[in-house]
């Protein structure tokens, strides 16, 4: 079967972007498959927090369209996208530093009034990150940044979503927790949530999605499987190095 | 000593080191006079007391808003004047006649719903329409059929002065929250000015006397040392009105879901949204928290001075000074808006206990309004960030 024929969970389709007058997104057409896990690859100002922003409804769709699982989304608020089963790990992960790490696990929870399926999945987040369980009581901010992106990934998986949306999860982060991070995602991924990792570290992001688009300048220049980007001559040459 | 130990002790040296000196100062106006006695600054000390309890009332209400949209809402004094006559005229003028009545309770209903609202989640919970349901027959046949006791005045402000704040955010504030923030500010300012003006059209133009026959005002004499000192009643009431309802804002907004929701959006307004939270019902609920509780120190504002300036002027000093208190205590903190505001009462009434009028030297009584300003510029100068509040060089 290809690629094609599955049904998407997440589609965008000519989508374009605005900060005020300025136009940030170009035609962004990408499509995320029940499941799946695509990297969004790019440098700086290329556009991918945005992406990220739009899909979430933070930031407003001027033209095109988006779908998720089969419905319009663009029109809809951000708590509604969050609903339908969209969760986010921000940027720099922006844990809320004055509340408790279980606070900030309540916190991705909020839509959610299922008490006993609640507790359940905080207990998942604690297998996934034993350290987290350890710190319940600790305010936020005083955990180490790598506790802080694993808060961060424990908080957005307490809305059970379908679809994880991650902001440079590696970012500031020493190589060897980038490297157990990114299992995690794998983990995660497994357990069949899809996984949308917007990243500017394009080998270890390329190493494990099935799936990746390459921003520049808000426009979609190349797209493919994760396996062909990394031996694409011009994707090499612009951002994986030499290796 | 390692630096962060001096930053430790060096707050707790100097408060013992003003003690010291104001325990040294009275104990030297003692020797001068005996006029200077311990129940000359236990009465000091009361005012101070119920005062900062009023300040710390509507202190809060800007720190909250400030928390969360960072707009110093210069219009919330104004609210404070709107609660305090709003329990003036249910006191004095209720019962109604019918349409009145009915309009508002409709008003109070919804007040009533909104609050209940809070723990419920939903305007369409059972428990919140029927919260609206009785509230509205209940208060239209309160508000026709007799006077009103204090008590009920107080309660039937907070609501009405919580529509107030939810109206001045629906209508002045929403249309602005993607506007830049000066824009916010000069409105902020604009509705004050039309709250005052409104008030003077609506209420009286001129000082109110307002002595309300309510328990509250029996007086009683406290000993002190062995000297009577008369008082009355509220100075148990007021503080002890206060404390209550910073205990209910506090456990609410650190145990219900939404109080958290609350505290979020202060500390991240837009990771708050992506975890679902509707900044704007958050917001609402903040000016609906803030002009409530100014509602109630409004209310005890006029029982504890005996009378109601004109609509104009009585909002702006008590508003400025409570705005004061809550920098002073760390602005977006509730605990330090409440340690503000007991701070600046106590200058304003002790200051004047600790430098009185003696025959060489005519006291600093008529300067008490200043001394909140003269302290906010000295922590602005050393401690931007307030007694209590985050360093604000922390990174974000």
């Amino acid at each position: 079967m290809s690629a094609d024929d599955r049904v998407p969970m997440l589609e965008m389709r000519k989508v374009g972007a605005h900060y005020g007058a300025i136009k940030v997104l170009h035609d962004v057409d990408i499509v995320i498959y029940p499941g799946e896990m695509v990297c969004l690859l790019g440098g700086n100002a290329s556009g991918k927090s945005t992406t990220l922003k739009t899909i979430l409804g933070i930031v407003r769709v001027t033209e095109g369209e988006m779908t998720f699982l089969g419905e319009r989304a663009d029109t809809l608020t951000t708590a509604d996208r969050i609903e339908r089963g969209m969760a986010v790990v921000p940027e720099n992960r922006r844990i809320f530093p004055r509340m408790t790490v279980r606070e900030n696990l309540e916190m991705g929870a909020y839509l959610r009034r299922d008490k006993k399926a609640i507790a359940e999945d905080m207990d998942y987040v604690f297998d996934l990150f034993p350290r987290i369980r350890e710190r319940l009581d600790q305010q936020g901010g005083t955990m180490s940044g790598g506790e802080q992106q694993m808060l961060a990934m424990g908080r957005a998986l307490m809305s059970r979503p379908k679809l994880i949306l991650m902001d440079e999860p590696s970012m500031g982060l020493a190589p060897l927790f980038v490297e157990r991070i990114f299992e995690i995602i794998k983990q995660v991924n497994e357990r069949g949530i899809s996984v949308f990792v917007v990243e500017q570290n394009a080998n270890v992001a390329l190493g494990i999605a099935d799936r990746g688009y390459v921003l520049q300048t808000g426009e979609v220049v190349l797209s493919g499987r994760a396996r062909d980007l990394l031996n694409n001559e011009a994707m090499k040459r612009a951002y994986l190095g030499d290796i | 000593m390692s630096a962060p130990q001096l930053k430790r002790w060096l707050p707790w040296a100097i408060l013992a080191l003003l003690v010291l000196l104001i325990v040294w100062r009275m104990l030297y106006l003692g020797t001068v006079s005996e006029r200077f006695n311990a129940a000359f600054f236990a009465r000091a000390a009361i005012d101070s007391v119920k005062l900062g309890s009023l300040y710390a009332l509507i202190a809060l209400g800007y720190t909250m808003v400030y928390g969360i949209i960072r707009l110093i809402n210069f219009a919330h004094g104004e609210v404070f004047m709107v609660g305090a006559f709003a329990t003036y005229f249910l006191f004095t003028i209720t019962p109604y006649s019918l349409p009145g009545g009915i309009a508002l309770a409709i008003v109070m209903a919804y007040a009533a719903m909104r609050v209940t609202e809070l723990f419920r989640g939903s305007m369409r919970d059972p428990l919140v329409l029927g919260v609206g349901v009785v509230a509205v027959v209940g208060l239209t046949w309160a508000l026709t059929s007799f006077t009103w006791p204090f008590w009920a005045a107080l309660v039937g402000s907070m609501l009405a002065t919580g529509v107030l704040g939810l109206t001045i955010d629906r209508v002045a504030y929403v249309p602005l929250r993607t506007a830049p923030r000066n824009s916010l500010l000069i409105t902020a300012i604009a509705v004050s000015f039309l709250l005052q003006n409104v008030g003077l059209l609506a209420f009286t133009n001129r000082q109110t006397p307002f002595r309300p026959d309510t328990p509250l005002n029996d007086p009683f004499t406290l000993v002190v040392a062995g000297q009577p000192v008369l008082t009355n009643n509220l100075l148990v009431a007021i503080p002890v009105i206060t404390l209550v309802l910073v205990l209910a804002l506090t456990s609410f907004v650190t145990r219900s879901r939404l109080g958290k929701a609350m505290r979020a959006s202060a500390q991240d307004a837009e990771v708050a949204q992506m975890m679902g939270v509707s900044v704007n019902k958050v917001i609402a609920t903040t000016f609906l928290l803030g002009s409530i509780l100014a509602a109630a120190g409004g209310a005890m504002w006029g029982l504890n001075f005996g009378s109601l300036n004109q609509p104009a002027t009585l909002g702006i000093l008590p508003g400025i000074k409570a705005f004061a208190a809550a920098v002073i205590g760390g602005i977006g903190s509730l605990p330090g808006a409440v340690i503000g505001a007991m701070i600046i009462g106590f200058s304003e009434n002790f200051m004047s206990a600790l430098f009185p009028r003696t025959p060489t030297f005519q006291g600093v009584t008529e300067f008490k309004d200043t001394f909140a300003f003269v302290l906010l510029i000295i922590v602005l100068l050393v401690r931007p960030s307030g007694i209590v509040g985050e360093d604000l060089s922390e990174k974000v």
